[in-house]
């Protein structure tokens, strides 16, 4: 009795392997571009870098995000098309510093077997003192780089490294492009600092849903306080909310702000406190912090995203900034 | 539809999860504690909280490690529970897992507030990630054989549960069924209990970083369950068990491939699908299997009424 029983076991588990097996003949890796013709396939995670990598890259690279408009990079988990996209790409780029999550070991493991795989971020290995910590935890750095232009400018030029990297026949187009992005977004950086600066001093405080705004702070000088911590993990606490409550009742503070990609709960309860201790508080809009507006929309794009972000913070706080932003394209054209 | 191999990795996961979790599935569902394995994954968060507090590393054999030790311990404390506290093993059970993961989010919240810890990533798994996660298992003979690490892991596991399971299966058999009479033959039923609740713990842990802990309760029962229903015998309850699971895995994961191509769903998951596969067998099982399912009884029961009637002073013959 037990001898077939033994067999059969033996049979399903050399099955099972010799699936296994044949599964993997050796996939093409896709390293280097000599001998094909583009547009070469690009996968990014969130679309602030998409956005970079289209910009440079233009007419030679097929650009797709994996974070589409409203979804929370902390929190995101890949489906089986992303996982086939991803192991399709030519190159992949993604934010880093931990902020897609588990996504990251995974990427970094892909990185070091040699595949295509960057960090928009990755200018942080020569620039250690342009990285702002995360304020509980000394192990980790805050990834939210994109929300100070300067920041962005400095991943325009990994993403053109990367592409020249690539492809180096197109040196001379990629750096022309950049250039170009760099002049555009010079421009957006200009135009933040001006507004920001705008907002009368006592009350240039922004209050969001999440600890997404600390280099917007340091680089425009507006002070910031998130309700939860930098990642949207970690659920906000009572004491997290009063703590609020009581700072926006103190500074007098009159708006708040909700975030696309994070539930507004918290911004609520906050409110809802502030009202309690007679203190009228109202939502000033709301922020992309980790994800950009509906696609094909200006606030699709990361011009567009930071534009509208300083223009709601700065008429909501009190400061001048044109109703339709920066290039008078906000809320459509 | 478009099948790729990386579809085919989910699959051999998938099944290899299955088959690992059949083995000592089969005994918790006869030895009616199914749900020391929900109770075991639970209860390893502060397991992997405190492999991560104390070596300050990521890396997957500490953690691990971490949550194999606290598995066990919750075998121990359930026993000691059930035993000295008075209260019958399912509610014993139920106090040592709840406290044990309410004390591992107490120490993720506190001691590593912005780890990538994630909870909900221990909870539902991504079998879709595991074909990116791959490792040369076989370089040490200079051969670059890429495979996912999930495989190799859920493999080795799958190899030393079958091991055991061969090796012990005459002691396993007998402490299932009866404890006392193992104890008479000499066989130490305590320990038989021990290495089964080791099984359970490192399997569970060892599958729910590929597949996700609901995916790990649903193929160590769910499978064996059905199993039970359909024969008598242990041998074959084990390989039914196995077949189950493999065959969830397979049908799980090609609905989640073909579904959403045919009817324009959204992505769904596979480990979800694989549950829910594994979930419609028993359902089939408790409707179909010819002794005791619904159907089984009823075509069982005419017969017997009748014989009954025929023969009313002679019950016992019945």
């Amino acid at each position: 009795m037990n001898s077939i029983f033994f067999r059969f076991s033996t049979l399903l588990l050399l099955a099972a392997l010799s699936l296994g097996m044949s599964a993997c003949a050796p996939e093409e890796q896709s390293s280097g571009a000599t001998d094909r013709e583009g547009p070469f396939k690009v996968i990014t995670t969130t679309g602030m870098v998409a956005d970079l990598v289209r910009a440079v890259g233009g007419e030679h690279f097929e650009v797709r995000s994996l974070l589409g408009e409203g979804t929370d990079p902390h929190e995101y988990s890949p489906t089986r098309r992303d996982v086939v996209a991803l192991q399709e790409a030519d190159l992949i780029f993604y934010n880093g510093l931990m902020l897609e999550g588990k996504m990251t070991d995974i990427l970094v493991r892909m990185a070091r077997r040699g595949q295509p795989v960057y960090a928009a971020t990755e200018f942080v290995e020569e620039r250690e003192d342009y990285l702002l910590m995360d304020e509980d935890d000394d192990d980790y750095f805050d990834p939210h780089v994109w929300m100070d232009v300067q920041g962005w400018i400095l991943a325009l030029d990994v993403v053109r490294d990367a592409l020249t990297e690539f492809l180096p026949a197109e040196e001379a187009t990629f750096r022309q492009n950049a250039d170009a992005f760099r002049a555009e977004l010079e421009e957006l950086d200009h135009y933040s600092r001006e507004a920001i600066a705008s907002i009368p001093e006592e009350r240039r405080v922004l209050v969001t849903a999440h600890d997404a705004f600390q280099y917007m702070s340091r680089a425009y000088d507006i002070e910031v306080r998130g309700i939860q911590g930098i990642s949207t993990e970690t659920e906000a606490g009572v004491r997290d909310i009063e703590d609020v409550v009581r700072f926006v009742t103190e500074r007098n503070i009159p708006a708040i702000f909700v975030e696309t990609s994070v539930s507004d709960r918290n911004v609520r309860a906050v409110i809802e406190g502030a009202r309690a201790k007679g203190h009228e508080i109202q939502i000033g809009g709301e922020l992309f912090s980790d994800a950009m507006g509906p696609e094909g929309t200006y606030e699709g794009t990361y011009i567009g995203m930071i534009d509208h972000n300083v223009t709601t913070i700065v008429r909501s706080l009190g400061g001048e900034a044109p109703e339709r932003g920066m290039q008078g394209r906000l809320g459509g054209e | 539809m478009t099948w790729y191999t990386m579809d085919t990795w989910i699959v051999v996961v998938g099944a290899l999860a299955g088959i690992a979790c059949a083995i000592p599935g089969c005994f918790l569902v006869l030895r009616q504690m199914s749900m020391m394995g929900d109770a075991i994954s639970h209860a390893v968060l502060p397991g992997l909280a405190l492999a991560f507090l104390i070596t300050g590393s990521r890396a997957s054999v500490t953690m691990f490690i971490g949550a194999a030790l606290i598995g066990l311990l919750t075998a121990v404390f359930t026993q000691w529970i059930s035993s000295w506290g008075k209260v019958e093993r399912g509610a014993s059970m139920g106090i040592v897992f709840t406290t044990l993961f309410a004390v591992g989010l107490l120490l993720i919240v506190q001691a590593a507030h912005h780890v990538e810890l994630d909870p909900g990533c221990v909870l539902y798994g991504a079998l879709e990630l595991t074909p990116l996660d791959t490792v040369t298992p076989l370089f040490w003979l200079g051969l670059g054989w890429e495979t996912p690490r999930a495989f190799v892991v859920l493999g080795i596991i799958t190899l030393v549960n079958l091991a055991l399971l061969l090796l012990f299966y005459k002691e396993f058999k007998i402490s299932s069924f009866d404890p006392n009479l193992a104890t008479t033959l000499g066989i130490n039923a305590q320990k038989m209990h021990y290495l089964l609740m080791s099984m359970v713990a490192v399997t569970t842990v060892a599958a729910f970083e590929a597949v996700g802990s609901i995916l790990v309760i649903a193929l160590l029962i769910v499978p064996a369950a059905t199993a039970y229903l359909l024969t008598d015998r242990l041998s074959t309850m084990l390989l039914l068990g196995g077949g189950f699971g493999v065959l969830a895995a397979a049908m799980g994961h090609f609905l989640a491939v073909w579904l959403p191509e045919v009817h324009g769903l959204p992505d769904v998951s596979s480990a979800g699908l694989v549950a829910v596969t594994s979930g419609i067998f028993f359902a089939a099982a408790v409707l179909l299997a010819p002794r005791y399912g619904m159907l089984g009884k009823f075509l069982n029961r005419r017969p017997l009424k009748k014989h009954k009637a025929a023969t009313p002073l002679s019950p016992e013959k019945t």
